[in-house]
């Protein structure tokens, strides 16, 4: 008894996140096989993740080199204060 | 100075510590939280300097605004310095400053007055009434982001496509797939069901695939 690609929409965090029993991962596994919507579904949505990670990749352009010096002073000046 | 050096070397490393480096990383950080248990003020410097960067990197990326950014990177480094007490090196310095600086970032966001967010109903999958997909949702829109895909366009527009989602959903992205926090973790830290997170991230990363059509139509021709 396969799926409905509802169904499968249902498990997909877990699908790719190893959060499933065996079985419920197989049931997921055959229906991308057999789904050819769902199988372009899933390319797309795992792209989308691993698009999300390197943009925020943080040896990557994300982490200023250095910070504006005005906010080291303030964050040094506000722990003598309080 | 030694543990400048020390701490510039670890701010470089990304992946695969090698057991070396992690011992020179616990023995900085052990120098450097002394110090600063000490009250010695040189030590309070070098921390705002060698952990800056990655802080002002996380309230940038929750908060999207600069003066947000700027006014949480100052509550962060507050919360350690009045928190170096409690740190018990369970996790390396730099995953307790990270985590502060989230955490900052969350309670920030929870205070600031929401602007009204687009619904992203219209980005999620169609199904039939026999549970088949119907269609990928979004599939023929094409304009709203530029189409170059050059990495560094790209990653703008991936980064640009995160900011248009609604913070409830845009938040457990960031925690989940970007901050690597797990299901419990993130959970946790928003005082949400674990279901609402995987509902959450589900919509969240099927939304944000919505938006990069463009993206993915460029790339497959
Ligand atoms: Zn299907």
């Amino acid at each position: 008894m396969m799926l409905t690609c509802k169904e499968f929409d249902d498990f997909m965090v877990d699908y790719l996140g190893d959060g499933l029993p065996v079985w419920q991962k197989y049931m997921c596994w055959l229906h991308v096989k057999m789904c050819r919507e769902c199988a372009h579904f899933v390319r797309e949505y795992k792209r989308t993740i691993d698009l999300g990670k390197a943009a925020f990749d943080d040896q990557g352009d994300q982490v200023p080199d250095s910070v504006p010096e005005e906010l080291i002073r303030a964050a040094l000046a506000h722990r003598k204060n309080n | 100075m030694a543990l400048t050096r020390e701490l510039s070397a670890e701010t470089r490393q990304v992946n695969g510590e090698n057991t070396s480096r992690v011992v020179v990383s616990a023995a900085a950080d052990k120098e450097l939280v002394d110090s600063l248990r000490r009250g010695e003020e040189a030590s309070y410097e070098s921390l705002v300097r060698s952990f800056g960067p990655q802080v002002l990197a996380i309230t940038r990326r929750y908060l999207k605004s600069e003066a947000d950014a700027a006014d949480c990177f100052q509550e962060t480094f507050i919360a350690v310095f009045k928190g170096i007490d409690t740190y018990a090196g369970q996790s390396s310095l730099r995953q307790w400053v990270r985590g502060i600086a989230i955490n900052q970032s969350l309670m920030a966001l929870r205070k600031r007055k929401r602007a009204r967010e687009e619904s992203i109903e219209h980005m999620m999958p169609l199904f039939d009434d026999s549970g088949s997909r119907v269609e990928s949702a979004g599939e023929h829109q094409r304009s709203s982001i530029e189409a170059e895909i050059d990495t560094a366009s790209l990653k703008v527009s991936v980064r640009q496509g995160i900011d248009k989602l609604p913070d409830d959903f845009r938040v457990v992205l960031l925690l989940r797939d970007i901050d690597g926090l797990n299901t419990r973790e993130t959970a946790a830290i928003l005082g949400i069901e674990l279901n609402a997170v995987k509902t959450r991230l589900h919509r969240a990363r099927t939304a944000l695939r919505y938006i990069l059509q463009p993206v993915f139509g460029a790339s497959k021709s």
